[in-house]
C-alpha cells in the first residue's frame, strides 16, 4: 500500500484555496526558504521537535532514548542534536506533547477518511482538498494516488506549489488537480538562489508550460521585508504572469512570523525573529506603485 | 443608582433624529448595564431590569417560613408590586416599560417549593447524581402573543370574568387570581399612561413632550384595549414582557414576523408608518430586553418562506442598537438566500454573538419522532437559551432540568473500584454506568411528574396561563392540565467528560496497559498531585478524545448519547398514561461551573471541581488544529434527534471574514453545520486579543457583549470564572490565541 510522510492535516482551512478546505501537509521540500513558516516540512525526513515549556519533567524520554540524546541537566531537559537520530521513541511516552515528530506515513485511506469528514463543508463553500507542505510533488507517487481518489469522491483537489520540479514530473500531477497555486518569491534568478537554495529559471519555464495545460492556476509571492516586498521584484512578477490567461489571481502573502516558534523547536536559527509583518501603510504603498494590466487580479493576504 | 425618569434633560429648541436617538438610548443602556455590572453583576441573559432606589418591594409572605405559595400569595403580592411599582420613562424612548425586580426571586432561596409537598426520596437522588430537577422552576414555555393582540387585556379579562361564571367553584381559585392580576394590570398601564401625560407636561422640549403625549395616549388605549398600530403592538409586547418578567422572569419572544408583520404592513398601506420609524420601534424593542425571536422560517401550512420586509428591518435595527440581541435565523430549504447573507454579514459587522441558527429539517424531523404532524413541528420557534416552543401550546421545562453526566460517570467508576471481587474493565464501568444513568433518568422524570402535580401551589403561572390557547377555557394552572403539549425537556450536561474519561480508559488501561485501574483511582484521589501524577494526567489528557474526528472519544460520545436518549425516551413508556412526552437534549447553561464543582478529578485529566464542558462542545484541545467542522461533525454524531436542541458554540475570529469571500465562506460553513444534523448553531465572533484584554480587565471594553451559552451578555458583567468559560472556548478553536497575543499583534496589520 502507498505511504507517504506528511507533517500533517488541517481542517477548516480557509486561506489555502476556494471555499473550505482540508490541508495535507507534506514533509519534505527541494527549497529552504530562510523565511519558512512551515520549517519542520523541510526535511525529508521527520525531525524530532523539543517545545521545553510544555516538558513536565517525567524523564520517559531519557529512559526510552537509544542514543542518549535527552538528558536532565539541573532540572532542565535538553536535548543533544548531534546524537538524535529521530527514531519517535521519546515521542511515544510524551503526553504533554513536548516532543513531536515533524511528520509520520499515511497511507491513502487513512488520509481519504479524514478528508471525506468535512464533505458538506466543501459542497456549500466551494472548497476541496488542499495539498501543500513543504512540496508534495517530491512524493509524487503517493500524491497522484490520493488525488485521485479525493476527486473519485467529488473533492475538488488543489496543490500549492514552488514548481521547481522536472516538467515530466509535474504534468502528471497537475493532471490530477482542479487548481494549482504555485509561488513565483523573486524575479531576479540570483536573488532567487541567495533566499531559496535554487535558481528560478526552471520555475519560470514550468509556469508557462503549465499554462498550456489549460488548468485554473492562483500565482503568489511571500511578502518578506528586505527580500521580496520590493516594488522591483513585485512589478517584475506582474510583468511576468500578466499574458498567463490561466493565471486567474495573484496573491500577496504578507509575512507569517508564527514560524519562529517551530524553528525554536526544531533547535534551528530563526533569521527572521525580529521582523514584522508590513503594516497597512506599507501595503498601500506597495500596491500604489504597481502598475497592473487590465483584467489581471492582485489581492493581498 | 440609575434614574428611572429623564425630563428636561435638553435644551428645548433641541430636535433629534430616530439615530440620535437611539444612540443616546444605546449610551444610557450600557450605562445602566456598568452600573449592574459593578453591583455584582450576573451570569445569565440581560433581562432589560434596572438597578434604582426608587422602589424595593418587600415580600408578604404566606407562611411562616417567609416564602410566599399558591393563587392567593402569589396574587397578592403580584398586584401590590403593580400598584407600587414606579413607571420608568425615557422621553427620547419610544415605549415605556422598564422593570426592577423579579417577584419569584424575593423568596427566600431555599424555601421556593412548598413545604407540604416534599419529596426527599427523590433529592436523595438528586443529590446522588447532582441533578438539577426542575422542580419549582418557572416559566421556559413560551406565550402566544396574538391571544394578547387580539383581546387586549380588556378581553382577557372579560374571557375569564365569562369562563368562571361557567365553571363550578373547584375553578374558583384559578379564575379569581387570574382576574385579580389582569385587573392589576390595567391599572397598572393607565397609572402609567397618567404619570407619563403629567410628565408630557413638565418636559420643556417639544419634540420630546409630544413623544411623550404620544406614549401616554397608545398607553391608555392599550391598557384595556386591544392594539391596531405597529407601534401600539410593539408597545403592548414591550409590557408584557415587563410584566412577565417581573412576575417571574417570564419569556415574552417568539416568531417576530407572525408577531409584528400584519400591524407593519397595514400601517405601510394606511402610510401612517415609514421604515425608518419601524426601525426605531424594533431598536426600542430590542434595547428594552433581550428577549428571544426567530426570524425567518417556512410557514407551517405550505412551506413558504417567512421572510419579509420586516425580517431585514429587525437585522437592521439591531445592526443600529449594536448590543445584546437574541435573534435567530430559522435556516429551512427556502430561505431567502440575500437575507440569509444579510444576516452573516451583521454578524460579522457587530460581532455581538447574534444572529444564531437553527435547522428547520433536523428540528422538524426531530420532533416529528414523537408522532406530532410537520405543520405543528414548524411552529415550534427558537425562543430561549437552547430551547424550542410551540408558542401557545407546549408546556415544557425548557433549561430547567439537567443531569450531570460525569457524576454519574464517577458514581460508576467508584462502585467498580469498591467492589473487590470483581476485575474492573471497560466493559463492566459501562455497565454500571448505564445501571445508574437509568436511575438518575428515572429520579429525573419523578421529579417532573412531582412537579407537574404540585407547581400550582407553589408557583401558578399567572401571566403565562392567559397566552395559551385553551387555558382560560379549562380554568387550570398550565402545569395542571392547561397546556395542550407536555413535551419535557431532559438534558444532560458534561457528555465530553463522560466520553472522554471512557475513551481514556479504554485507550490507556484496557488496551496499552499503561497504567491499572486501581492506580488510576489512586491517582483521581490524589487529584493528581501525588507522584508522578502530572505525567498520567498528561497521559490521560492526550488520549483520543471527542470532538477529534471519528476517534476513540467520539465513538464513547455517540454511544452516551444514544444510551441517555434511550433512558430519557424510556421515561414516554413509564408515564404513559399521562400522555407526557419527554425529550433529550445536552446542554448545560450556567451550570458547567456548578456541575464541576461537584465532581472529583477524572480520567480524562480534568482535575477536581474544574468545570464540565459547555454544553455538546468538547473538551479544549480536543485536536491539534481545532478545527471546527472537526468539532461540528462530532457534535452532529450526538444530536438525540426528537426536535430538542444540543447546540454547537462557536468562538470565530473576526479576520476570518476579512477577505472578499469571508463572508460566503461562513455563510457556507453555517449551512454545512446545519445540514450535517445540528439542531442550533451559537457564534461569537471574537477578537482573541481583545477578549484576553478584557478578561484582565472587563471595563476596559463595556459594550463587548457575547453569547456565552445559548444566551447574550455584557462581558462585564459575567463573573471572572465565566469570563473565563468564554475565553477558554476562544482558546480551543485559536490554537495560536495566546502566541499571537503575546507577540505584537498581527491584527492591526
Amino acid at each position: 500500500m502507498t505511504t507517504g510522510i506528511l507533517t500533517g492535516i488541517q481542517r477548516f482551512s480557509l486561506n489555502d484555496g476556494p471555499g473550505i478546505r482540508t490541508t495535507v501537509f507534506f514533509q519534505g521540500c527541494n527549497m529552504h526558504c530562510a523565511w519558512c513558516h512551515n520549517p519542520e516540512t523541510i526535511p525529508m525526513k521527520p525531525k524530532l521537535m523539543f517545545y521545553p515549556l510544555k516538558c513536565v519533567g517525567c524523564g520517559a524520554c531519557i529512559r526510552v532514548c537509544p542514543t542518549g540524546a535527552q538528558t536532565l541537566c539541573g532540572g532542565e531537559h535538553k536535548i543533544d542534536r548531534s546524537k538524535c537520530v529521530s527514531c519517535g521513541k521519546c515521542v511515544e511516552n510524551c503526553f504533554s506533547s513536548a516532543l513531536v515528530m515533524s511528520g509520520r506515513a499515511y497511507t491513502v485511506d487513512e488520509v481519504l477518511s479524514e478528508v471525506l469528514q468535512d464533505r458538506e463543508y466543501y459542497v456549500q463553500s466551494g472548497g476541496g482538498v488542499t495539498f501543500s507542505g513543504g512540496e508534495c510533488t517530491l512524493q509524487s507517487g503517493f500524491l497522484i494516488e490520493l488525488a485521485k481518489a479525493c476527486r473519485a469522491n467529488g473533492i475538488a483537489a488543489a496543490l500549492e506549489t514552488n514548481i521547481d520540479l522536472p516538467f515530466e514530473k509535474l504534468q502528471p500531477i497537475f493532471s490530477e488537480m482542479d487548481l494549482i497555486m504555485f509561488d513565483l518569491k523573486l524575479a531576479d534568478s540570483a536573488a532567487h538562489e541567495t533566499w531559496t537554495g535554487m535558481k528560478n529559471e526552471r520555475v519560470k519555464e514550468n509556469i508557462l508550460q503549465t499554462n498550456r495545460l489549460g488548468i485554473p492556476m492562483i500565482a503568489r509571492t511571500p511578502l518578506i521585508p528586505g527580500a521580496t516586498d520590493t516594488v522591483e521584484n513585485i512589478q517584475a512578477i506582474i510583468d511576468f504572469l500578466a499574458p498567463l490567461e490561466h493565471v486567474t489571481l495573484y496573491e500577496l502573502l504578507n509575512f507569517n512570523p508564527l514560524g519562529g516558534s517551530k524553528m525554536d523547536a526544531l533547535g534551528e536559527e530563526n533569521p527572521f525573529a525580529c521582523t514584522k509583518p508590513l503594516k497597512k501603510d506599507a501595503l498601500n504603498e506597495l500596491t500604489e506603485a504597481l502598475t497592473i494590466p487590465d483584467g489581471f487580479t492582485v489581492r493581498i493576504r | 443608582m440609575s434614574q428611572i425618569t429623564f425630563l428636561n434633560e435638553f435644551d428645548p429648541a433641541r430636535t433629534f433624529s430616530y439615530d440620535e436617538r437611539i444612540k443616546l438610548l444605546r449610551k444610557r443602556k450600557i450605562a445602566q448595564t456598568e452600573e449592574k455590572a459593578r453591583a455584582g453583576g450576573a451570569d445569565e441573559d440581560d433581562y432589560g431590569l434596572i438597578e434604582q432606589d426608587a422602589f424595593h418591594y418587600r415580600l408578604k409572605p404566606s407562611h411562616p417560613n417567609g416564602s410566599i405559595y399558591g393563587y392567593q400569595a402569589w396574587t397578592e403580592n403580584y398586584t401590590a408590586i403593580l400598584r407600587e411599582h414606579p413607571i420608568y420613562c425615557d422621553p427620547l424612548d419610544a415605549f415605556a416599560a422598564k422593570g426592577f425586580l423579579f417577584l419569584e426571586r424575593l423568596r427566600p432561596k431555599d424555601k421556593k417549593w412548598n413545604p407540604d409537598y416534599p419529596y426527599d426520596n427523590l433529592q436523595t437522588l438528586f443529590d446522588r447524581y447532582n441533578i438539577i430537577s426542575g422542580v419549582d422552576n418557572c416559566h421556559h414555555f413560551t406565550p402566544d402573543l396574538e391571544i394578547g393582540f387580539e383581546l387586549g387585556w380588556g378581553g382577557i379579562l372579560e374571557k375569564l370574568r365569562e369562563q368562571k361564571a361557567l365553571h363550578d367553584e373547584t375553578h374558583a381559585e384559578f379564575y379569581d387570581a387570574e382576574i385579580a392580576v389582569v385587573e392589576a394590570v390595567i391599572a397598572f398601564i393607565t397609572r402609567a399612561a397618567d404619570e407619563i401625560g403629567k410628565m408630557a407636561e413638565i418636559e420643556q422640549n417639544r419634540q420630546l413632550s409630544d413623544n411623550l403625549k404620544a406614549m401616554s395616549a397608545i398607553d391608555r388605549k392599550i391598557a384595556a384595549g386591544k392594539p391596531e398600530t405597529f407601534r401600539e403592538a410593539v408597545q403592548w409586547a414591550c409590557w408584557f414582557s415587563m410584566l412577565s418578567r417581573t412576575y417571574n422572569r417570564g419569556s415574552a419572544g417568539g416568531q417576530l414576523e407572525d408577531m409584528f408583520n400584519r400591524f407593519y404592513e397595514a400601517d405601510i398601506a394606511a402610510k401612517r408608518l415609514t421604515d425608518e420609524e419601524a426601525v426605531f420601534y424594533l431598536a426600542c424593542m430590542f434595547l428594552q430586553d433581550s428577549r428571544y425571536f426567530q426570524l425567518s422560517g417556512p410557514d407551517p401550512v405550505d412551506g413558504h418562506d417567512k421572510t419579509c420586509r420586516l425580517s431585514y428591518l429587525a437585522l437592521e435595527a439591531a445592526d443600529k442598537i449594536n448590543l445584546a440581541c437574541n435573534l435567530t435565523v430559522r435556516v429551512h430549504d427556502r430561505l431567502d438566500p440575500v437575507f440569509f447573507k444579510k444576516s452573516v454579514e451583521y454578524l460579522f459587522k457587530n460581532k455581538q454573538g447574534w444572529p444564531r441558527y437553527t435547522s428547520d429539517n433536523a428540528l422538524v424531523k426531530g420532533f416529528m419522532r414523537s408522532g406530532y404532524p410537520a405543520e405543528l413541528a414548524r411552529r415550534r420557534v427558537a425562543a430561549g437559551c437552547h430551547w424550542m416552543c410551540i408558542p401557545g401550546m407546549e408546556y415544557t421545562m425548557n433549561d430547567t432540568v439537567k443531569i450531570n453526566l460525569v457524576k454519574v460517570f464517577e458514581v460508576a467508576f467508584n462502585e467498580m473500584m469498591s467492589d473487590a471481587g470483581v476485575k474492573p474493565s471497560i466493559d463492566r464501568l459501562f455497565r454500571l454506568y448505564q445501571k445508574h444513568l437509568k436511575i438518575a433518568v428515572d429520579a429525573t422524570g419523578a421529579g417532573i411528574i412531582h412537579h407537574l402535580t404540585y407547581q400550582t401551589k407553589s408557583q401558578p403561572e399567572l401571566i403565562l396561563n392567559l397566552f395559551q390557547h385553551g387555558l382560560i377555557e379549562k380554568g387550570l394552572n398550565i402545569t395542571d392540565g392547561g397546556a395542550n403539549y407536555y413535551n419535557m425537556c431532559v438534558d444532560g450536561s458534561g457528555i465530553a467528560v463522560a466520553a472522554d474519561s471512557f475513551a481514556a480508559c479504554e485507550q490507556r488501561i484496557d488496551m496499552e496497559h499503561r497504567l491499572s485501574y486501581a492506580q488510576l483511582k489512586r491517582h483521581l484521589d490524589e487529584n493528581f498531585t501525588g507522584e508522578g501524577g502530572e505525567a498520567v494526567r498528561q497521559m490521560l489528557d492526550h488520549s483520543p478524545r471527542y470532538g477529534g474526528g471519528n476517534t476513540l472519544g467520539d465513538r464513547w460520545a455517540v454511544r452516551i448519547s444514544k444510551l441517555y436518549t434511550m433512558l430519557v425516551r424510556d421515561l414516554v413508556e413509564q408515564y404513559r398514561e399521562k400522555q407526557i412526552n419527554f425529550i433529550p437534549g445536552f446542554f448545560s447553561w450556567s451550570n458547567t461551573i456548578f456541575f464541576g464543582n461537584a465532581v472529583g478529578a477524572t480520567p480524562n485529566g480534568r482535575k477536581a471541581g474544574e468545570p464540565i464542558n459547555h454544553g455538546a462542545n468538547p473538551n479544549g484541545g480536543f485536536r491539534k488544529d481545532g478545527a471546527v467542522t472537526a468539532m461540528c461533525n462530532s457534535i452532529a454524531s450526538i444530536q438525540p434527534n426528537f426536535g430538542n436542541t444540543a447546540p454547537v458554540q462557536l468562538e470565530l475570529d473576526p479576520g476570518i471574514a476579512n477577505d472578499p469571500e469571508g463572508v460566503d465562506k461562513m455563510a457556507a460553513m453555517i449551512k454545512a453545520i446545519l445540514a450535517s444534523g445540528n439542531t442550533l448553531l451559537n457564534i461569537n465572533i471574537i477578537d482573541a486579543k481583545k477578549i484576553l484584554e478584557a478578561h484582565k480587565d472587563p471595563y476596559k471594553y463595556p459594550d463587548l457583549v457575547v453569547r456565552v451559552t445559548g444566551f447574550t451578555a455584557f462581558f462585564a458583567m459575567l463573573s471572572e470564572p465565566f469570563r473565563e468559560l468564554v475565553v477558554e472556548r476562544v482558546r480551543a478553536v485559536n490554537p495560536e490565541a495566546e502566541e499571537t497575543a503575546a507577540t505584537e499583534c498581527v491584527c492591526d496589520y
